[in-house]
Formats: C-alpha cells, sequence, structure tokens
C-alpha cells in the first residue's frame, strides 16, 4: 500500500513536471495576424504564438481516407499550393502521403514527420480523438500540426475547417425563403445525411433541423442516409420518392448530383434543393432554375489544405494565430451562378467547384486543378 | 549435424525464412534512407504503427491453422478498443481490472466463436463474418461517438522507450539505473508484443492442443482418426484468436488514449490481418505457419508504407505502388512451386 502511494505520488510529481517541461505554443491575446483570411471561430476563440523559425519550412500532408474525388481535388490543390511562388521560397521539402482509414497509420506517419525533423504537419484526422500523444510530441519538438476538414475535439492544436452549423443553417434557411415565396408553408422535406458517426454531418444536421423547426411548419422531415456519395445518394432519394410519393424540398449535404438525378429519372417536379459544390449539381441549378429548381449551393472546399498550409507558414513565422480558424463558407445560389465563373458546363459534373480562397490568396480554381495536368498549374 | 538442422530449418519453414530476410532487407534500407535511422525514436514510431496490426495478425494466424478464416479479428479489436477506453482508467487498481476485463471480454468473444463454429458446425469465415457484425455493433453500443479517457500517463509509458517508462512511472532511479542501461531504448511496444508471444503463443504452440490445431490443418480426417481432442484445439484456436485480437484493442485504446467504433478501420484491419499471415509464411489451407510469421508479415507490410515517407512518390501512385509490391513479397511465398517434384505437391 505503502509502495502504491509512493507510486502514485512520484507519478502525479512527474505529471506535473511534464506540463511545465512542454513547449509548444504559447497562448497569447488577440488579435491575429491577417483577420481576413485566418478569422477566428468565436469571439472566445484563443490565440497561439509559436517561436519563429526561419524559412524555408519542410511540410508534410498527411491524409486519411484517398479514393473520392474531393480527397483527390485536395491533394492536387496541396500540391499546386506548394508551387505558388507567394509560398514557393518558403517551402524546402514537401510531402503527401495517405494512410487510409487507419488510426495507428496515421498517429505514426504524423510521429515519422515528426522525427524526420519536418516544420509543420497538415492532416485531416481520421478520428476525433487520440492524437493526444502525437500532440504531446509536436509540441516537444516545436512543430505546427494542423488539422483541418475532419478536426479534432481539442484546442491544443490549430485547426482549420468551415462552420459546419452555419452551412445546415444556411441550407434550410435558404430552403424555408423559397418555399415562403412559392406559397408553400408545410409539407415534406427530404433530407439527405452524410456518413454517420462523423461531427461534420452531425452538425450540419443540427443546423438544418434548428431552422426548419424554427420556421413555419410543421414540416415532416424525412431522413435518408447518403454518405456524401453521388451513387449511394441517387438510390436512396429515389427510394424515398417512390415510398414518400412527392417532397416539397430537398437538403442534402452531399452526393448532389445523386439527388439531382434521382429527382430527374423519378419524373419529380423540380423543388427547392440545397446541396454540395459539385459541378454537375451547379449546371443543373443553371439549366432548371426557371422550371422550379431553386437551388443553393455551398461547399466544404478542397482548397483547405492551402488555406491550412498558410495557416501553418504564418505560424512559423511566429505570428499569433487563432487557435481554431474559420474559413467563410462559399455560397452560390441560383442566382449568382455565371458559367465559367462559378461552374463550368463544358467540363465533367464530378469535381468541387468551390476551391479558391482570394482573401487568403489561394487561387487555384477547381477546372484548374481537375480538368487540366498538373503541369499546367504549375 | 548442426549444419543440416538449420538447413533442414530453412527448407522446412521457406515462407517464413524468405518473410525475414525480406524484412531485414527493407527495415534496413529504411533505416539508411531516414534522416534519423537506427534511433531510438524511429523504432519507437515504428513498432507503435505496427504493434496493433501485429497483434490481429497473430490472432489471425490460429484460425488459418486450421484452414480457416476469421473475418472478425478486426472488430473485435475495435470492440475491446472501445471497451478499454471506458474501464481503463482512474486508480492503478482499476486500471489494472479494466486491462484484466478488457483481454477477458476479447477472450469470451473468440470463445463464443469457437463454440459457434465447433457446435453450430458452421464454416468459420461465415460465422465470423456474423460475429464481426455482432462485434461492431456491440461497439457502436460501448461508445457511439469517438472519445473515451485512457489514462495518460500509462499511454505515454507504453508507447515509448524503456526508459521513458521507467521514468513515467518513477522506478529504476527514474530510468538511469546500470542495470537498465542495456535496455533503456527498447520500444515498450516491442517488448509487450514479444512477451504475449513468449508467454502465450510459445506454450500453446508445444501443448497437445497447439499440435492438434497444425494437425486439424493439414489433415482433419487424419487428426480425427488418431484420437485428437478436435473439438477443443478449434475452440481453443478462436478462444486465443479472441485474445490476440483484444491485446491489438487495449493496445490501439493506449496508444490513442480513446476508442473508436470504426467500421472501416475494423474491415481494413481483418483484411490487413490476412495479408499479414500470408506474407509470414502461413498457408491460408492451413497446417502450415506460425503466429511469429504473422508478426513479420505485420512488419512487412508497415515497412512497404513507411517508404512513402521518406521517398518523393506521387501520393496518388502510392495505393498503386503498395499493391505491387505486397503481391511482389506474397509472390515469394509461392516459390515453391517453381521446384516441385510433382504436380500433385501444388494440392497440398
Amino acid at each position: 500500500m505503502k509502495a502504491l502511494l509512493r507510486c502514485t505520488t512520484a507519478l502525479a510529481g512527474l505529471a506535473l513536471s511534464a506540463q511545465i517541461a512542454l513547449a509548444g505554443p504559447e497562448t497569447v491575446s488577440g488579435p491575429g495576424v491577417n483577420p481576413e483570411c485566418f478569422k477566428p471561430w468565436s469571439a472566445e476563440t484563443k490565440f497561439f504564438k509559436w517561436e519563429a523559425k526561419k524559412a524555408p519550412f519542410r511540410i508534410a500532408v498527411v491524409n486519411g481516407f484517398v479514393g473520392n474525388t474531393w480527397r483527390i481535388q485536395m491533394i492536387k490543390t496541396a500540391k499546386a499550393y506548394a508551387e505558388d511562388p507567394a509560398v514557393k521560397d518558403k517551402i524546402a521539402e514537401f510531402k503527401v502521403v495517405s494512410t487510409g482509414t487507419d488510426a495507428p497509420a496515421q498517429l505514426g506517419a504524423i510521429e515519422d514527420f515528426i522525427n524526420q525533423g519536418f516544420d509543420a504537419i497538415v492532416t485531416i484526422a481520421v478520428s476525433p480523438d487520440g492524437f493526444d500523444r502525437v500532440i504531446r510530441l509536436a509540441d516537444k519538438n516545436n512543430v505546427v500540426i494542423v488539422p483541418f476538414d475532419n478536426v479534432l475535439d481539442t484546442d491544443k492544436v490549430m485547426q482549420v475547417n468551415e462552420d459546419q452549423l452555419a452551412m445546415g443553417r444556411m441550407w434550410a434557411q435558404f430552403v424555408i425563403d423559397e418555399l415562403k415565396a412559392k406559397g408553400v408553408t408545410s409539407g415534406k422535406i427530404l433530407e439527405v445525411r452524410g456518413l454517420p458517426g462523423n461531427s461534420v454531418d452531425r452538425d450540419r444536421s443540427i443546423g438544418i433541423n434548428e431552422v426548419l423547426a424554427a420556421n413555419g411548419g410543421p414540416w415532416d422531415i424525412v431522413q435518408v442516409v447518403g454518405n456524401w456519395d453521388d451513387g449511394t445518394t441517387q438510390k436512396v432519394v429515389a427510394d424515398a420518392i417512390a415510398v414518400h410519393g412527392q417532397f416539397e424540398a430537398v437538403v442534402g449535404q452531399g452526393g448532389s448530383n445523386g439527388v439531382i438525378q434521382a429527382l430527374k429519372d423519378a419524373g419529380h417536379p423540380w423543388v427547392p434543393v440545397a446541396g454540395e459544390s459539385e459541378n454537375g449539381y451547379r449546371k443543373a441549378v443553371a439549366q432548371y432554375s426557371a422550371d422550379g429548381l431553386k437551388g443553393i449551393s455551398i461547399g466544404q472546399s478542397p482548397g483547405l489544405v492551402a488555406v491550412a498550409m498558410k495557416a501553418a507558414i504564418s505560424a512559423m513565422e511566429g505570428n499569433v494565430m487563432p487557435q481554431l480558424i474559420s474559413v467563410p463558407l462559399p455560397v452560390a445560389t441560383y442566382k449568382d451562378l455565371k458559367d465559367g465563373q462559378n461552374y463550368w458546363s463544358d467540363l465533367p459534373d464530378n469535381f468541387f467547384t468551390v476551391n479558391e480562397f482570394p482573401p487568403c490568396g489561394v487561387n487555384i480554381s477547381g477546372p484548374a486543378i481537375m480538368s487540366q495536368s498538373e503541369a499546367d498549374v504549375k | 549435424m548442426r549444419q543440416s538442422s538449420i538447413k533442414r530449418w530453412f527448407f522446412q519453414n521457406v515462407g517464413f525464412a524468405s518473410a525475414l530476410a525480406l524484412l531485414t532487407v527493407i527495415y534496413l534500407s529504411y533505416n539508411m534512407l531516414h534522416p534519423r535511422g537506427f534511433s531510438s525514436a524511429v523504432a519507437i514510431q515504428n513498432t507503435n504503427e505496427a504493434a496493433a496490426i501485429a497483434f490481429v495478425a497473430m490472432a489471425q494466424t490460429l484460425p488459418v491453422l486450421l484452414g480457416g478464416l476469421d473475418l472478425s479479428v478486426g472488430a473485435v479489436m475495435t470492440l475491446t478498443n472501445c471497451i478499454a477506453s471506458v474501464l481503463v482508467n482512474g486508480s492503478p487498481g482499476q486500471i489494472a481490472l479494466g486491462i484484466f476485463l478488457t483481454l477477458a471480454s476479447g477472450t469470451a468473444f473468440g470463445f463464443m466463436n469457437g463454440c459457434i463454429v465447433v457446435f453450430g458446425r458452421i464454416q468459420p469465415i461465415i460465422a465470423t463474418l456474423a460475429t464481426g457484425a455482432i462485434a461492431i455493433g456491440l461497439a457502436l453500443l460501448v461508445r457511439p461517438k469517438p472519445g473515451g479517457d485512457v489514462d495518460g500517463d500509462l499511454g505515454w509509458a507504453l508507447t515509448n522507450s524503456v526508459r521513458d517508462f521507467a521514468d513515467t512511472y518513477g522506478i529504476a532511479d527514474g530510468g538511469d539505473a546500470w542495470w537498465l542501461r542495456p535496455f533503456a531504448d527498447i520500444p515498450v511496444p516491442f517488448l509487450l508484443v514479444v512477451f504475449v508471444t513468449v508467454l502465450v503463443w510459445v506454450p500453446f504452440r508445444r501443448s497437445v492442443t497447439g499440435r492438434t490445431v497444425y494437425a486439424i490443418g493439414s489433415a482433419e480426417g487424419a487428426a480425427f482418426m488418431s484420437g485428437l481432442p478436435i473439438a477443443r484445439a478449434k475452440i481453443a484456436a478462436f478462444t486465443l484468436g479472441g485474445f490476440f485480437a483484444a491485446c491489438g484493442g487495449l493496445y490501439l485504446a493506449i496508444q490513442t488514449s480513446s476508442g473508436n467504433a470504426d467500421l472501416q478501420q475494423a474491415g481494413a484491419y481483418t483484411l490487413n490481418s490476412i495479408a499479414a499471415v500470408v506474407l509470414g509464411g502461413t498457408s491460408l489451407l492451413g497446417g502450415v505457419g506460425s503466429a511469429v510469421g504473422s508478426l513479420v508479415g505485420a512488419m512487412i507490410l508497415r515497412v512497404i508504407s513507411f517508404y512513402f515517407r521518406i521517398l518523393d512518390i506521387d501520393p496518388l501512385l502510392q495505393p498503386l505502388i503498395e499493391g505491387v509490391v505486397l503481391l511482389v513479397a506474397v509472390s515469394f511465398g509461392a516459390i515453391r512451386t517453381l521446384r516441385v517434384k510433382n504436380k500433385l505437391d501444388l494440392f497440398r
């Protein structure tokens, strides 16, 4: 018992000393650098400051799952942005790896890059938890880790994302407003959800349902799960139409091409639709908006990777950075769609139109990255 | 005499020997290419990444030796990962109890698999397909959202070197005791895998039950006619598989200090475990191979992907290259087909 007690005391002492010994970012008061690009998430967001390092830096991107268009576009954007004249001179070495949906492999890759002496690691986390050890190692070695898109449930690292809750709210609000203009204040609304168990899916759905519940109604909300995938979405939407007959509107988190295809195949009249930013979806909205397909398109942009890289560079230069960076939502409704500008009628359906963030100096457009070879972008 | 016994061992274990040689070559060159190769930090990172898949590959070995496949190993790992994320925290006593319960639940799950296969007379691959889904369902019940709070010091101590372990718990003068010096740089996960292998696998392999597992894989009819305890051996094999999978899940929980009922990850681990077993020289037909071989196979799988981090390879080409290298590596095991004297040998 005595030994146990001594052991725990030693342990507690050690834990304390370990806390003190940790290096890493210093928490400072704002405002941060370049607020148009690095907008703090909320008024409570903390600010971090790392010890300034000298350029050029070694940066790695550790992706998880690879194999859908979004991830491929993200990887291509990362590579193109590393060659961008604004940052090219600041990057000594740039590596991209994809580890699959395997947490130890992703943690291992991050730790390996820390061991190799990389200065910053940009990552899409395969799980919102479990990164404590690599964060500890990164802080010890003064390495900046920047999760984006699928972020971590921690406030110990700098993260970059779009506000998914706001995105859900905006989708629902648009649909409500369009229905009101049509004179519809109640009826069935189809909600297409994304990958179950994912924080992005959860937040978007909360936002959607919050606004629908607060506005008019009663709305009869039918939920189907489309996994953000065109094929799956098309199937579940077709099933829902077969079962429920007609919907007043469709709010889809992703796989928007599938939503359109299912509506078309079923001969469903065009109704207000909220969706992601696939080119095919925008093409359809532009074509059929006069017939009633009043659409809104908000995208989770693959270009977030470039903002995350820029944030990492800025942090290594010793600038004051917000802990959680909110990237503005790229919104386009049927009123703002312009061919060749925010959608491309002569290009394939399956790429994401929103890719650039002018306030951040990220000017790599979707078609430039997906339909031309990488040589052209450089 | 001595030389001939080595030679005999080699010819009896061509698959394992070539896997070991392959691992040695690729691991040494990886370390030579790595800017901090041959250092403790790199070894710690490598073993951390490989530990979970190594345990799951060992779990897969036993059903494969029987001539079957266990499609639930990844799911049992996920289930025990979620259980550990709930139980492994609190006072040292509670932590020990949590570890025990985690391992016990995985073992019990394996026991259930074995009973279904033996008494239900269902093919292992189908039985475990179903029980794997049950395990994922239970995992989601235990942990609907990723998270958890595994003891932080335990996590730090078990995912670092022996010196850090001693330092964390204040034993052996914080890791500086003279008698600890020779082992101070060894990664703890490596030792854990070795301990489990030596304390669990080796005694099992030498027992009658263990040898019966091999006999069943070679010729079940002959094993039965020889009066070997077939039912006991099958149940023991699946139970032990469940235990190894639980070791993997427990380690994953300690490493990530959380649990995650991730369906895709479970599937990936099941498939990778089969690949590791084959790479390690175990025959999918059963009766030939060992869990030690699967450890080597799991390491090979991991080391292949290590290369992508030190070499400059187009990220979109990496899966293709990984697949090709894997195919070449597996083909090493098939080299024996080039020197068969009789075509009938191929059916062995």
